[in-house]
């Protein structure tokens, strides 16, 4: 399964609805969504909605302008996708489900010179960077590598639940292996997958926004 | 393999000299001293007899089978002993000086024409850069100090590998002090040849040690070290110290080493995967490879404390307990039977809570009834117990006591004093218990039994 789904994001740019597509045929949760340049007349999803340019070149679609959140209606979703248009004329426009709730994470897979590819889990929120409440293994992972990096991080205080926010262990440690399979079939074309930020909500893990750096060709 | 240079049966000094500055004077009169029963061939043209041995003129006058040789030479004449060593088909030549890769582009030059000539030959080298190797069981000392500023260990149990060649040997001298054995060290200095993973991968197989201590600034290649770790410490424990946590030290180790740093958090991920109990000093390296060479690992996480002193047993508890500034373990909740067994043993002004204090009137008969309860109770996964030789009633009978009942349950001691003290240190060394001078070392050792057990059981 994770051989074919990284054999189809080895070739061409990778836009982000196309890596959350490929995510969810692994297994994993993403926010139900559509990708088009015309906004379609019955959309098949519930408000709030976000609007996002979908465009494998632009990797920081917030500084750019290009993530609007919080739609309320279908009113305000015509206006807002006309500015998006008027901003990324020559981008398709992705539109989501927006997903509240929860605790934030990330998870991430970078490459070391020394060791290779490795998997991150943190904290999430603003404060990561400033935290460094975040903890690695090398790809591949078993399930005890992912409890124990569960165990690591401030998020684990969250398993016996707190304030009615609560993180199911088990299938935080299946979405790491799931990533981690992934990343390990990935293999050499695999330079960086950013999965910033995700959201715990109990047993439901969804990923709002993932990013693939892939290793320019040698 | 490994076998000829960890037990050879003849070894020749090439540049061995009598000249009393000379690192081929320390060499050979530190493997004439300790007792090598090997035969011994000092090289060096312009000598007659070095140390009372006849010195042969070069490799080629030897005439017989050499397992290993140590060059001690500067740097631009390594070359031709190199290829000397190869013709007579040495397996193991270690070389000693520096003047190589560490220097800078010439000094690599000559480091890599060395790997050329013996690349596919059955000759294997350590080093170059190097202070040596040092094999008590086969009495083997080939380190450049001077003998009488250096100690070194006796034969025991644990095997060092270090980058660094300085913190080896101060390392090594100081355990010195209290009888702590190793089975061997190795200092790879630039490693040129021979490197980390395949020396692990031939102690795993080597029945004279029980544990390994590594210290690494660098590594050749991540992935091979991550997956020979993975595998040897499925058989016996592995520590690692590596250096170059934060930037600015990665920064040192690179120039010293010439290799590039690696983030230490993923080191950290990686060790951890690999089951490798992690150390942060030197300390730590010996401590907890002596404490995986003799103690008993276990899974659990209650820990029965018994000392003859409250105090040290109430900051024994915080350590145990606490996840700052301590191992974040717990007291073991004892059951009330095995209280009640404990209350007959000791004075009524003790406590049979744990910690448990049988205070100053604390005897080694005492201590026998007490450890024997608290091995039968199965809340305890683990005893800490001081021997704490500053009271009447106690004496080196301890020893024999705390070795009798630690092969029941894994029991770390703590002792703390000078003259007294060291001198049971050195009595539970010799009988194998893993034995420290402090309460945070003692408490800590505790911690790496229950990790490395928690590893295997996996």
């Amino acid at each position: 399964m994770f051989r074919e789904i990284a054999e189809s994001l080895r070739e061409r740019p990778v836009t982000e609805f196309a890596l959350k597509t490929a995510l969810r045929s692994i297994g994993i949760t993403v926010p139900e969504g559509v990708v088009c340049t015309e906004l379609p007349g019955n959309l098949g999803l519930s408000y709030p909605l976000v609007l996002k340019v979908s465009s494998a070149e632009i990797l920081h679609k917030t500084e750019a302008g290009g993530v609007m959140v919080g739609i309320q209606g279908r009113g305000e979703l015509e206006d807002k996708f006309r500015i998006m248009k008027e901003r990324f004329p020559d981008s398709e426009i992705m539109i989501e489900e927006m997903i509240n709730g929860g605790i934030e994470g990330i998870v991430g897979v970078s490459r070391d010179r020394n060791f290779g590819l490795s998997i991150m889990l943190g904290s999430g929120g603003i404060y990561t960077e400033l935290f460094q409440d975040v903890t690695f293994r090398l790809i591949p992972i078993d399930e005890t590598d992912a409890l124990e990096m569960i165990g690591e991080v401030s998020l684990s205080k969250f398993v016996n639940g707190f304030r009615g926010l609560g993180i199911d262990k088990a299938a935080l440690a299946k979405f790491l292996l799931r990533v981690s399979g992934l990343a390990g079939a990935m293999g050499d074309y695999l330079s960086q997958l950013d999965l910033n930020p995700i959201r715990i909500d109990g047993h439901r893990i969804t990923v709002l926004d993932a990013k693939l750096i892939k290793r320019q060709s040698r | 393999m490994l076998e000829d240079l960890f037990n050879p049966g003849s070894v020749a000094i090439v540049g061995a000299s009598s000249n009393q500055m000379k690192i081929g004077y320390a060499v050979l009169k530190n493997l004439v001293e300790s007792g090598y029963r090997g035969k011994i061939y000092p090289v060096n043209p312009r000598s007659g007899d070095i140390l009372g041995i006849p010195a042969k003129g070069s490799l080629d006058q030897i005439g017989e089978q050499i397992d290993l040789v140590v060059v001690s030479l500067p740097a631009a004449s390594v070359i031709q002993e190199i290829e000397a060593c190869v013709k007579l088909q040495v397996p193991y030549v270690v070389i000693i000086p520096g003047g190589f890769s560490e220097t800078g582009s010439e000094g690599r030059e000559l480091e890599k024409r060395i790997g050329k000539i013996i690349s596919g030959t059955r000759t294997r080298v350590i080093g170059p850069n190097t202070v040596g190797v040092y094999f008590p069981h086969s009495r083997v000392n080939m380190a450049l100090t001077p003998p009488d500023r250096v100690s070194f260990p006796p034969a025991g149990e644990i095997a060092f590998i270090s980058q660094s060649g300085a913190l080896g040997l101060l390392t090594m001298d100081s355990i010195s002090e209290y009888g702590i054995g190793i089975s061997a060290f190795i200092n790879l200095g630039n490693r040129l040849d021979l490197e980390e993973t395949e020396l692990l991968q031939y102690l795993s197989t080597d029945d004279r040690t029980r544990s390994i201590a590594v210290y690494v600034e660098s590594l050749r290649d991540g992935r091979e070290f991550y997956r020979t770790l993975k595998e040897v410490n499925a058989i016996k424990p592995v520590v690692v110290l590596k250096s170059g946590r934060s930037s600015a030290s990665a920064k040192a180790a690179s120039l010293h080493t010439g290799a590039m740093a690696s983030d230490d958090r993923i080191v950290n991920g990686m060790l951890r995967q690999a089951g490798a109990i992690r150390a942060y000093n030197e300390i730590e390296l010996l401590d907890y490879a002596r404490t995986l060479a003799h103690g008993m690992p276990f899974t659990g996480t209650g820990v029965a404390i018994l000392t003859t002193a409250g105090g040290v047993g109430v900051i024994t508890a915080d350590y145990v307990s606490s996840e700052a500034r301590g191992i974040g373990m717990r007291l073991a909740k004892l059951s009330e039977t095995t209280k009640d067994r404990i209350r007959k043993e000791i004075v009524s002004f003790g406590s049979v809570e744990n910690p448990i204090d049988l205070t100053a009137d604390g005897s080694v008969a005492s201590y026998d009834s007490v450890l024997g309860i608290l091995s039968e109770d199965e809340a305890v996964d683990a005893i800490i117990t001081y021997a704490l030789p500053q009271t009447p009633k106690m004496d080196t009978g301890i020893v024999d006591i705390i070795s009798k009942h630690s092969r029941t349950k894994p029991i770390v001691v703590g002792v703390i004093g000078s003259k007294l003290g060291k001198k049971l240190l050195i009595e539970f060394e010799k009988m194998k218990i893993p034995a420290f001078p402090s309460i945070e070392r003692t408490v800590k050792a505790v911690k790496v039994l229950h990790d490395y057990g928690c590893y295997r059981r996996r």
